[in-house]
């Protein structure tokens, strides 16, 4: 299959596949009253199959008629039928798929994000399951890349997901964020993030980057040439908050909440909203605010 | 006069009773203020005076919000 990025629109080219999305397309109510042509979640995968198509071309070219596919009816109008368009055929490098990486892929293949290159080398480990999504009774001690790959097909066949199960040096930061138009980091621990930091500076692409410890953590959007929070945290040796206050389930998923939004907002053509600023936020207190980097 | 302080994650044990309404020393410095609270310096990472990131040097001014945030990578 061909990556979702750069993909054009297949109506145009599929004899029939105009016509028939029409005709298949049923009205749907949507809670405020408007009716909206809909393709339902079936009818999109049996035209695909039958028309050796990627299901992400077929949904584009219903978006492109007005026809919004079923499985994301309930984002209208916070994502348009243009914007999730623009989903369906963007890319993402995300590097860790550990305890934001599984929530944030979690996140962008329910919206539709078309192509997601993923790394990470690491196992399922015991400690891993009060946080990590995609680890449970029947993923530990296998590949982290490999429970991504298993549940994004279950969640959301239209994303072309690309695992990589493996760790990466920088030399293989700057190959999988080749042909990404953002990098996410949600990689554990200090060691790696600048280097992260550094490749998708190179890459000239936005870096979203996100850690936590205890309830707290930040989430910040980084524009080429601009410093990153990790920067400013040194190695590893510098004893990072999580040493003594560990990483919980629900700061690890308010960080990959807001990492995702940030994300589609930029995927769907819009600004960064955290472009140079960091997301400060405690749970203990319910203090969220943003400053200047 | 009176300044605010916020102690994120692991220096949050620092956090001065009187946080919201700290008493300020005329022409204290935030490098200064963070001896006071008797934080060791090297734990502190980002420095944000309303807002914004600042170097130890600032000298801080009534009404100021300080916020200071450690070394943060868990995932």
């Amino acid at each position: 299959m061909e990556p979702a990025s750069g993909q054009e629109s297949g109506f145009a080219h599929v004899p029939g596949l105009a016509q028939a999305l029409s005709r298949l397309s049923r009205q749907e109510t949507l809670p405020d009253g408007r009716l909206r042509p809909c393709l339902p979640l079936a009818v999109a995968e049996e035209l695909a199959l039958s028309l050796r198509l990627p299901l992400a071309q077929v949904e584009i070219a219903a978006l492109e008629l007005g026809i919004a596919p079923e499985r994301y009816l309930r984002n209208f109008d916070t994502y348009t039928l243009a914007e999730q368009a623009l989903l369906l055929a963007s890319s993402v490098a995300l590097v860790g798929l550990g305890g934001l990486g599984g929530y944030v892929l979690e996140l962008l293949a329910r919206a539709g994000v078309g192509g997601v290159t993923a790394a990470d080398g690491d196992e399922f480990a015991p400690s891993n399951l009060n946080r990590q999504l995609y680890c449970t009774s029947r993923s530990l001690g296998g590949f982290k890349a490999a429970a991504a790959a298993a549940r994004v097909e279950r969640v959301n066949p239209a994303v072309v997901f690309t695992p990589v199960a493996a760790f990466l040096d920088e030399a293989n930061m700057a190959r999988l964020l080749g042909g990404a138009q953002l990098c996410i980091d949600a990689l554990g621990g200090l060691t790696d993030r600048p280097a992260l930091a550094r490749a998708a500076g190179a890459a000239g692409i936005p870096l979203l980057t996100a850690a936590v410890a205890g309830q707290g953590g930040y989430v910040a959007t980084v524009l080429p040439g601009q410093p990153s929070p990790a920067d400013f945290f040194g190695p590893e040796a510098s004893a990072p908050a999580e040493n003594t206050l560990g990483t919980p389930g629900p700061a690890v998923c308010a960080a990959s909440a807001i990492l995702a939004g940030e994300a589609l907002n930029i995927l769907c053509g819009r600004a960064p909203a955290l472009a140079g600023s960091m997301l400060l936020f405690d749970l203990s207190r319910m203090s969220f605010e943003t400053v200047r980097l | 006069m009176n300044i605010t302080i916020k102690c994120f994650a692991s220096l949050a044990r620092f956090t001065p009773a009187e946080a919201d309404a700290f008493p300020l020393a005329p022409g204290e410095t935030v490098a200064e203020l963070i001896a006071r609270l008797g934080i060791p310096p090297e734990e502190i990472k980002l420095v944000f005076v309303n807002g914004n990131h600042v170097e130890v040097g600032t000298v801080l001014t009534p009404g100021d919000r300080v916020g200071l945030f450690p070394a943060v990578g868990g995932g």
